[in-house]
This record gives structure tokens, sequence and C-alpha cells, in this order.
């Protein structure tokens, strides 16, 4: 029993991280951009497709693919911001145009991968073979690796954006755009900062999590649920991030096996629900405003 | 000052009798359109229009008060299973289950705007967003409503009698269309009454600033749980409507990503239109992807792509192009502008009238 339990924990913390990975990023361009990016989960499966192109197909040794698959989706981002965004960010009425753009990039993108590779998910061989044991848990090395990684980079994200002259940037426009452009920060260079760096931990996120979980087209459908853990967390707030990720990490693996069928994910969607209902900022965070419309 | 009422009131009028003309042709156009269109197709297209732009018409009617729901799709969905309970299991007819679940999504909204509207901002789109994702499991997990294969078999409308016509059977697609439009006209009565009422005039003032409607002695909370309930009801009717049109109803019809697209739909159409833009913006879609049907795979990647040249060119929607320019203008010099535009346009066209210029 006790060994089945650490088997679901370390599951769902897998699973956690890549809800906090791609939470944090989304975080990142909602809280300083002012995107309500909804293309974003796309990003995410594109970075799969690169790493299980370059994995399977061309046989690239897998951390060379994992650069690959994080710096082209945020150069991608990159490119959708100055070509689209930007344009949309200097209109009235941002908020929701910026949505229905963002709602046309996605079925944009999804089509467009869908056309590329089929609907059929794939398997992306595992990196490191070999199980690790700890006491009563064994653990895949693969997991091990991984989970490190993903570890590494939010710790690197908190660097950035704690430490670095960019980051502290970003988080002044994050507090007052006006403000910050009136203390000689370059906005527009800071939105797309933020959309780059979000595109990055997307698709690092999808190259990094696609051995455990394998690559399917569907994979990009899920921004609404990150969408979901941004907002339980706290918009802006990368600790409230973490903790609702892991949250719904641990809830997802542990529901899967204890109470198999719908009513432990509606059960969730309720507690959810609850929280946000009785602390509208989230965990960790500050109430919004009623936003510009 | 009473000169200048009456001015207003002139130009209201004015403003009034070019509407009701306008829409009196636009009445007679839909209503000749069967006798013309003879493939079913094209009528089928026509009914999922008027559902669609009904639906988006809700979402502007929350937008007004400065609310962005997640939960069409969730109040169509309720709408659609209950009338479709009312009808499989306790035999109803449909012309008692399509008022019956209008009336039950009203109650539904009131329990839950009771609880969600106070939030307003981004607590509001999640909240409805949650409750988006729930109703959708609720209905696939339980086996009152049939689990994830839904419910099927749901019976057509009972064929109706009226005055000086032959019964209405609703074997073809064309006695579905009327009724759709029967709907739609008194949807579109509705959300007018209530517009132009004082509830508009509150919804607007709570859509533009919240603090400054609330100073005023507005009560928001009740004026947004009206327009709620409202939204919500009407997107029951609808769901009705689809239930007994389709005759089967799966979940997944009703998940948070057709509610996406009904808002593209509202806000392509043009936002400051509560009633125009959505029709407007539906129908143009809709005509330009079966444009594109040419190609099944390749046709979603050209329609987002003409939403997002859309949004990007045209952020005011597609009705914006009319009131391009100054804004606050007298609604009167519009309809003489436009005449003069399609002066314009039959004169570069018509070489008959610009040799007679």
């Amino acid at each position: 029993m006790a060994s089945t339990l650490a088997q679901l924990v370390v599951d769902g913390l897998g699973m956690g991280l890549v809800y906090v990975l791609l939470a944090s990023g989304i975080n990142l361009i909602i809280a300083i951009s002012g995107i309500l990016f909804i293309a974003y989960g796309q990003f995410y499966m594109l970075g799969a497709y690169i790493l299980w192109g370059l994995v399977v197909l061309l046989k690239v040794p897998f951390f060379i693919s994992l650069c690959v698959a994080t710096v082209v989706p945020a150069m991608l981002g990159g490119v959708i911001y100055r070509l689209i965004f930007q344009r949309i960010q200097s209109m009235q009425r941002q908020f929701l145009n910026g949505i229905v753009a963002s709602i046309g990039l996605m079925v944009l993108i999804g089509q467009a991968a869908l056309l590329a590779f089929g609907t059929s998910s794939r398997g992306v061989p595992p990196v490191f073979t070999g199980m690790l044991n700890v006491g009563v848990v064994s653990i895949s090395f693969d997991k091990v690796v991984l989970i490190m990684l993903a570890i590494v980079v939010l710790l690197g994200l908190h660097f950035l954006l704690q430490k670095t002259n960019v980051g502290r940037a970003m988080r002044a426009v994050s507090f007052n755009p006006d403000v910050a452009a009136l203390q000689g920060v370059n906005s527009s260079r800071i939105y797309l900062g933020a959309m780059v760096v979000g595109c990055a931990l997307a698709g690092f996120a999808g190259g990094a999590m696609s051995p455990m979980f394998g690559v399917s087209p569907q994979m990009g459908m899920t921004t609404l649920l990150v969408l979901l853990v941004v907002v339980l967390g706290g918009i802006g707030s990368m600790t409230g991030a973490i903790i609702a990720g892991l949250i719904l990490g641990l809830t997802l693996s542990f529901g899967q096996y204890f109470i198999s069928g719908g009513l432990a994910q509606i059960f969730f969607f309720i507690v959810i629900g609850l929280i946000i209902f009785f602390r509208p900022g989230g965990l960790l965070g500050q109430p919004a405003e009623e936003m510009p419309l | 000052m009473d000169n200048l009422r009456k001015k207003c009131r002139f130009n209201r009028n004015n403003l009034r009798s070019g509407k009701l003309i306008g829409l009196f042709i636009l009445a007679i156009i839909l209503v000749l359109v069967p006798v013309v269109v003879h493939n079913p197709y094209y009528i089928h297209l026509l009914i999922m229009v008027s559902m669609n732009a009904v639906l988006a018409m809700t979402f502007i009617l929350l937008l007004r008060t400065g609310l962005i729901t997640m939960a069409i799709a969730g109040f169509w969905g309720i709408g659609a299973y209950a009338s479709a309970l009312l009808a499989v299991r306790l035999h109803l007819s449909f012309w008692l289950a399509l008022p019956a679940s209008t009336v039950i999504t009203g109650i539904i909204a009131l329990l839950l705007g009771y609880l969600l509207v106070r939030r307003g901002g981004i607590g509001f789109v999640i909240e409805t967003l949650v409750f988006a994702f729930i109703i959708v499991l609720v209905f696939g997990t339980f086996d009152v409503f049939g689990g994830y294969v839904g419910i099927y078999n749901i019976p057509r409308p009972d064929p109706i009698s009226l005055p000086f016509l032959a019964p209405i059977e609703f074997t073809s697609k064309t006695p579905y269309y009327y009724l759709m439009l029967f709907l739609v006209l008194i949807v579109v009565l509705v959300f007018s009454a209530f517009y132009t009422a004082w509830t508009g005039r509150a919804w607007r003032a709570i859509g533009l600033s919240p603090r400054l409607a609330e100073s005023l002695g507005v009560n928001i909370f009740r004026y947004r749980l009206l327009a709620f309930i409202i939204a919500a009801a009407v997107a029951g009717l609808m769901g009705s409507f689809f239930a007994h049109y389709y005759g089967a109803i799966i979940p997944s019809t009703f998940g948070p990503y057709k509610t996406l697209y009904v808002q593209v739909y509202a806000i392509l159409g043009g936002v400051n239109f509560a009633i125009l833009g959505p029709i407007i913006g539906t129908l143009l879609m809709t005509i330009a992807s079966e444009f594109l049907r040419i190609s099944k795979e390749v046709e979603p990647i050209v329609t987002s792509l003409i939403v997002i040249l859309l949004v990007m060119f045209l952020p005011d929607g597609i009705m914006g192009l009319i009131r391009r320019g100054q804004r606050p203008q007298s609604p009167a010099k519009n309809i003489t502008r436009v005449a003069g535009w399609i002066r314009a346009f039959l004169s570069t066209t018509n070489s008959d009238s610009r040799d007679r210029k």
C-alpha cells in the first residue's frame, strides 16, 4: 500500500510539474502583457512534436532536441507577438480582441498540426533506462531526470524574474505599465519578452514531458485547464502557480487510481470553484479590479 | 430646452422608422428564403446561423454589463437536456417542453447567478469556465443524462395547425426554419425591449463604469443577475430547439470550446451592435467557411486566418465599418451616410446610373 501511495505521489508530482511549467508560462503572458492567450496550449503541443520529430525521426540526441523544442516555440511566440498582438494591444478593446485573435491562432496551429501529423498519438522512447530504488518506491530514472530538469528551469525562471534587470522591468510593467514607461522601460519590448519566455516554457514542458506522456494533437486543448490552474494560484504569483499545479497533478493521479469516472473530476472542479469563490484572487494573488473591456 | 427635446425626439423617430423599414424588408427576405432555396443543406445552415447568432446575442448582453461569460454553451446544454428529458422520459409535447426548459434554465441561472454575479472581472470568467467544465462532466457521468452516449430518439415537434393553413408537419427542414425564425423574432423583440427600457440604460452604465453606476444608485448585482438570467434562459430556449431539431444530443457538444466560437462570432460582428452585430458576424463567418469547404482540412486554417486579420484591421467588428470616424454622431446622419455609400456603390457598378448623373 505504502509503495502504491508513494508511486501515486511521484506520478502526480510529474504530472503536476507539467502544469506548473505551463501555468508559470501563461501566468507571465497574462500578468505582464495582459493577453488572455488561449492559443498557449498549442505551443506545448508544438514543443512535444518538435522533440518527437528530432528524436524519433532524425535520431538527434535528446538534450539537443529539447533545446530546439524550447527555442523554436519561443521564436514563434515572438514572431506572433510582433505580427499580431502588438497591433491589437495598441487598439481600443484590446482585451476582447486579443482573446479572439488567440482563439483564431489556437484553431490555426491546431489544424495545421492535425494536417501535418495526423490524429494518431505517438510515443517517444525513454531517454534513460533503469529504475531508481528509494526504500519501497522504485521510480524510473527517466522521471527523476525530467522532474529535476523541470525544477531547474523553474529556479532559472525565478532567478530571471527576481535578480536580473529584465525581470525587474517585467515585474514593474506588470505592476503598472504607465509608471514603468515613465521610468524608461520599453513596455512593448517587455511584452515581447514575456511572450517569448512564456512560449519557451510551454515548448520546454511539451518536450520534456513527451517521454512520459506521449505526443498527440489533442495536447494543445489543455489551455483552459491551465488557465484554471493560473487563477487558482493567483495571477502573477509564481508560488501560487506551483502550489496549484502540484495540487492538480496529485488530484488527477489519485483520482484516476481511487475513484474512476467523472465523479472525481466533478468534485475537483467544485473544489476549484469554491476556492475561487471565497478567494477571488486565487490562493496567493490579489483580487483584481474589474477588467477594462 | 424644449427645442432641443423636440429635435431629439425627431431624430429618434427618424431612426425608428428607418430601422423598422429595414427590419421589415429583412423579415420579408427571410420568410421568402425557403421559397427560393430548395437545397435542404442551405436551410440547415440558416437555422444554425440563427441559433449561433442568438447565442452570440446572449454573450453581448452580458458583455454590456461588463461580464465575460464562458457558460453560454453550458446553459445551451441545460436547455437541450431539460427539453430532451421532458420529451423522452415524461413524454411531454415539444410545445410544452420548449417553454418549460426555458424556465428551468432560467431558474438554474438564478441560483447560479446569485452566487457568481457578485464577482466581476476575471473571477466571473473563471467561475463560469469552471461551471462549463462541470456541466459537461455532469451530463457525461450520471445515468439520468444518458452518459457519454447522450440522449437519442428525441421526438420531433408535434404537428401544429394554424388557422387558414394546412397542419404543419415537422418532416422537412423548412418548418424548422420558420419555427427558428419565429423564435429569433421573439428573442430580438425581448432583447430590444430590454435594451430600450431603463434596464438597457442601467446595463450600459454598469458596463461603462461599475463604480460610477453604483454611485448613481444602480444596483449592480440585481441588474447583472437579471442580464445573467435572461441570457441563460434564451440560451436554454435555443438548446431546447436544438435537441428536437437534431433528435440526439451528446455531452461533448456543450463543452467550453463551443462558447469560444460563439464569442468569436459576437466580437467579429461588432460588440457595439447588440442584435445586428451577432447576426452579421455569424452569417459572414458561416458563409466564409462554406465557400472554403472545397477542402475540408484547409478550411479551418483559412477561416482562422480571416478571424485574425479581421480582428487586427477591424477592431470594432464588421458592423464597426458603418460607424468609422467620429463616434458620437446622430443616428439619422448614419443612415444618410450608408445611403450615400450604397448610391456610390451602385454608381460604380451600374453604368446606367452613371450616365444619368
